[in-house]
């Protein structure tokens, strides 16, 4: 198929059992036509991603059909189908987080070694850098939210990108919050306002532009009090514990005179004790901290009986204090109780975070579980997103359904989920819950993931290596033999890759497949390096059989560059050896250099480097010498050449078979070499 | 190591190059030009415009560290760039091809800016007719319109084309394995480095001999890259594929003297010495490194300053692929660009080295 004339085909999913190309390659309604004309259509499967190459072929071969049967010119092409697993709108988060996994698998290997070399504790000398790194994928990822957030063309697929995103977002920030934040080894911190900075970030309520919209369409108290949207807000101020926000917006309704008198006095209190509510720090102690929460509780209980008694003696009148009850609602969440707060809350996050800041202000994970059971146990459970359900999965402190659920909001985030619960070692649950590792499982269908994709060849190997296992190496081996080498370059780098991860099959499987590549482009020089990294002596010897027959056929001496270019790289055979040398002899002999010609050509004679049947053509080879002017060869060396005649006349590889053997000894010529011979004794005798 | 600065443009970058500033503006144009080819599942080309760093409003502004202007399509990975002038670029790719492209307005009227094909011709072939890949690219430093573009191949061959008229081609088989680099030296003299690990030097005038022929004896490494001293021509400097930056002499072509410096860790992919102080060696390795090398004594002769600075970005861990220094500021800026989908800059000139 031509390169540039790409036909574009729409790959069409149905509920994810059949996948079917649009159009088809042959027209709908069709297929009885096409079968009649002796087509089919043949596919085969792309060797490391998930796409196949397609073509219309024969279903009889062509010898056994009629010849009036029609070749279609359309028949002749090539259909490369791909399924785009990787949307081009993630490289960049792809880039950076595997920036971070391969800078958190480092951290954690020299925290290896330190720990082996000195025995320091291991343990919370990473912590603090596995946090580092965990907020690094956070910031990844909430960069990726805002890059599609402003991307110019805001389509269907972005907005369901950004829910993706912002959903693990929430899932890393709490599995950060519970187990690096809070649970480090050591420090007892309250789990509650890491929490609430949790829910807040992640499902923000109310939203900013809620109250700048009440506070810009009421400039005064009155307009304030009139504005239908303003107690909703301060219930949602009060549930998620913007305490201060709740503060100011009540102290600026109050001089309203919509309020009733009680109303705008309890507002006023209500504020004053909302700045009030006690904040926990670190040199503060768990006792004093509660007896302040119970003092302010206490207060709060007050406040609320007496607004509750106010209500009550206005039951009977007619005119109804909307704005009373409204602040006995808020009141009644402040101080925890929970029918109040499961009836303000929409989602089941608004009320676990009011029940943990207002009811159990101290609380640590341990008693998450306990309190989401309560919380989820209003709601329909079987109506939750995945999402929620990855979310009550962690809070139970149920690992191995949390990462089930997680996989099923994205493969990154499973894979990396699995990755960081192993360095903080609470992956071993899982380990006995599933029948498979999780992470080398999770990080080895990632990896392949990512190898479907032309420029991640290298990050889904850094993630098939990373697994660590034996499985993750054999998978690894047999994907770095498929990655395609489109140059030079690339096959260099898999090479590194292979040296990286210390697959010494592989590379040596790539070398071959190189030099054969090599060879058949009719880059000697190239193949032979390749073939000379695996130490291929059987490759290398055919190729320079090839450069010899290839002087033999031509008369030319061609092969100078390639044998150049191989030595001067330091490799050392036999054949190349030879080669060199017999260049050497024809250099010297057209310099008119005879004497250090024949000393060369003896050389090559003696030290049995030159392959048993360029022998004969080596004895022709001296013959001018032998028969020159001048002296060349002295009598030992005539000797020793006329052994080597000898030898080749015995030699059982050329006398096997006879055709070669007739084909490579011209007995004329022999007999002109051992007159030559016998001259040169005779003459080399006088010259003694 | 020091923080380069990275702007994330989700292509695989192989190329880089900056474009002269239109005559006579050299040193007061606001904004300086480059172009990057990329490869891989975005065969390219872009133009980038970035604040000169010689202003110090520049130097303290914010946003982007580039700014898009135009791309066009590119046939094949973009190996090798090499700017001709502020409007004309040539470009040598994974198909074996050298194109030439425009730079200019649409239209008269036209504010915009766009890159064009002009011409496109297929330098580099293997024996049995495959397109064989274009390793790299350089342009015959004279000041004329009939200025040659070198390029070499996988194929072993060094390509000459003038600009003005791609399909005077001249191509000639000079290696028996991969011509990673070129460069020219002088207006009539051309260097190539070679995967055996040979710099071969030719004159223009005879291309398919080969004048003379460098190797380190001691070692058996591969040369990535190649280039040349900006004005002592008998300077070159080659990438190996071990990490280390060598540095010839070759006065004496029968004995040149060489001076290797261990600055990276695995392949050099691209080495450049820098225009504005050419005692400083920059270059780029797949270790998803940049490195400067200082091989150089201070004139004073008082110490030895040599030494090395290295620069990477933690968010970039694949393989920086191209390297280009900006000839055309008094302060250095050098850009870069990676496997790992990053535009990597480097406006700083703080002399932070770690002696050797």
């Amino acid at each position: 198929m031509s390169r540039k004339k790409v036909d574009r085909f729409v790959i069409m999913r149905e509920k994810e059992a059949a996948t079917h190309l649009s159009p088809g390659l042959f027209p709908a309604g069709t297929q009885n036509e096409w079968t009649a004309q002796n087509r089919t259509l043949t596919f085969t499967a792309h060797p490391l991603n998930n796409g196949c190459a397609l073509a219309v072929a024969g279903k009889e071969p062509r010898e056994r059909i009629s010849k009036e049967k029609r070749v279609f010119e359309q028949d002749e092409k090539v259909y490369i189908c791909r399924m785009e697993s990787v949307p081009d709108e993630r490289l960049p988060f792809i880039y950076d987080s595997h920036a971070v996994f391969m800078s958190l698998q480092n951290i954690m290997k020299a925290a290896a070694l330190d720990f082996e070399d000195t025995g320091t504790e291991r343990f919370s000398v990473s912590i603090n850098n596995i946090l580092q790194m965990s907020t690094l994928y956070r910031e990844a990822m909430l960069r990726q939210v805002r890059v599609l957030q402003e991307a110019e063309r805001q389509t269907e697929f972005i907005s369901m990108e950004i829910d993706v995103f912002q959903s693990m977002h929430a899932v890393w920030h709490l599995l950060e919050i519970i187990y690096l934040t809070t649970n480090t080894h050591g420090l007892n911190s309250s789990i509650v306002p890491h929490f609430m900075g949790w829910l807040n970030f992640n499902f923000p309520a109310p939203l900013a532009e809620e109250g700048q919209k009440i506070v810009d369409s009421s400039s005064t108290a009155d307009a304030l009090a009139a504005n239908a949207d303003l107690w909703p807000y301060l219930k949602k101020l009060a549930l998620r514990g913007h305490v201060s926000i709740l503060a100011n917006m009540l102290e600026r309704l109050a001089p309203s005179k919509l309020l009733s008198a009680a109303a705008a006095r309890w507002a006023r209190d209500i504020a004053r004790v909302s700045r009030d509510m006690p904040l926990g720090s670190d040199e503060e102690t768990a006792g004093s901290f509660n007896a302040r929460w119970r003092q302010w509780n206490a207060e709060l209980q007050n406040v609320a009986t007496a607004i509750r008694n106010l209500i009550s003696e206005d039951e009977g009148s007619t005119s109804n204090d909307a704005a009373l009850e409204s602040l006995y609602n808020i009141v009644d969440v402040m101080r925890g109780d929970v029918d109040a707060i499961s009836i303000q809350g929409q989602i089941w996050q608004d009320i676990m975070g009011a029940v943990l800041l207002y009811n159990e202000p101290t609380a640590q994970v341990d008693r998450l579980p306990a309190l989401v059971g309560v919380v989820v146990e209003q709601f329909q459970t079987s109506e939750f997103s995945v999402l929620d359900n990855a979310l009550v999965a962690l809070l139970n402190h149920d690992l191995p359904e949390f990462l089930v659920y997680c996989n099923q909001i994205e493969s990154w985030l499973s894979a990396h989920l699995a990755d960081i619960m192993d360095h903080i070692s609470i992956l071993g649950i899982c380990r006995r819950v599933f029948a498979v590792d999780p992470r080398e499982y999770y990080l080895l269908a990632l990896g392949e993931t990512y190898l479907s994709h032309e420029n991640l060849w290298r990050v889904g190997l850094d993630y098939l290596g990373m697994t660590n296992t034996s499985a993750g190496v054999l998978v690894m081996e047999e994907c770095v033999m498929r990655v395609p080498i489109e140059s030079d370059r690339k096959a260099e780098q898999v090479l590194r890759m292979c040296d990286k991860y210390r697959l010494k099959r592989a590379k040596d499987r790539i070398h071959r497949q190189l030099g054969r590549q090599k060879w058949q482009r009719g880059r000697f020089g190239a193949a032979i390096r390749h073939f000379a990294y695996v130490n291929d002596q059987g490759s290398i010897g055919q190729i320079c059989d090839q450069l010899w027959n290839e002087y033999l056929e031509s008369g030319k001496l061609k092969y100078g560059p390639v044998i150049d270019g191989v030595v001067a790289s330091g490799l050392r055979h036999e054949r190349l050896q030879f080669l060199t040398r017999y260049r050497d002899f024809h250099v010297c002999y057209n310099a008119g250099d005879f004497v250090e010609s024949g000393k060369i050509l003896l050389s090559i004679l003696l030290s049995e480097i030159a392959p048993p049947y360029a022998i004969p053509d080596l004895l022709v080879d001296t013959i001018p010498l032998l028969e020159g002017d001048t002296l060349v060869f002295s009598s030992e060396d005539t000797f020793e050449l006329l052994r080597c005649a000898e030898s080749l006349l015995r030699n059982p590889v050329l006398l096997s078979s006879a055709d070669t053997a007739s084909e490579n000894i011209d007995k004329s010529e022999l007999s002109i070499f051992n007159v030559a011979c016998a001259r040169n004794l005779a003459r080399s005798f006088v010259a003694m | 190591m020091s923080s380069l600065q990275v702007q994330p443009v989700a292509r695989r970058i192989t190329a880089v190059s900056w474009l002269p500033p239109h005559a006579g503006s050299a040193y007061t144009d606001t904004d300086l030009c480059f172009v990057t080819g990329s490869g891989g599942k975005h065969q390219e080309l872009v133009l980038w415009t970035t604040a000169n760093p010689d202003f110090e409003q520049a130097q303290n502004s914010e946003g982007p560290l580039a700014s898009l202007v135009a791309k066009v399509k590119h046939d094949g990975d973009a190996r090798g760039i090499a700017a001709a002038s502020s409007d004309l670029v040539a470009t040598t790719s994974s198909f074996g091809t050298i194109s030439i492209y425009d730079i200019g307005h649409t239209t008269a009227q036209d504010d915009k800016i766009s890159m064009t094909l002009r011409e496109s011709i297929t330098a580099h072939r293997f024996a049995n007719g495959e397109p064989a890949v274009g390793t790299a690219l350089a342009m015959q430093p004279v000041n004329s319109s009939d200025a040659e573009v070198a390029s070499c191949g996988e194929d072993g061959k060094i390509a000459y084309a003038p600009v003005a008229r791609l399909d005077a081609l001249q191509s000639f088989e000079v290696d028996s394995t991969v011509i990673t680099g070129i460069c020219w030296p002088t207006p009539s003299q051309t260097a190539i480095s070679t995967r055996a690990g040979q710099v071969k030097l030719f004159d223009r005038r005879a291309p398919a001999e080969v004048s003379a022929v460098f190797i380190d004896p001691s070692n058996s490494y591969a040369f990535e890259c190649i280039t040349a001293h900006p004005s002592q021509s008998f300077r070159l400097a080659t990438g190996t594929d071990v990490g280390a930056v060598l540095l010839w002499d070759t006065r004496n072509l029968k004995q040149p003297t060489m001076e290797a410096f261990n600055v990276h860790e695995s392949n050099v992919w691209g080495v450049e010495f820098d225009p504005t102080d050419a005692t400083k060696i920059v270059s780029c390795s797949d270790d998803a490194t940049l490195a400067v090398t200082q091989w150089t004594s201070d004139s004073d002769g008082q110490g030895d300053s040599r030494g090395v600075r290295r620069l990477s970005n933690f968010f970039n861990v694949l393989s920086i692929n191209c390297v280009n220094v900006c000839p055309f500021t008094r302060t250095s800026i050098v850009v870069a660009g990676s496997d790992g989908g990053n535009l990597l800059i480097e406006k700083n000139t703080s002399d932070d080295f770690k002696l050797f």
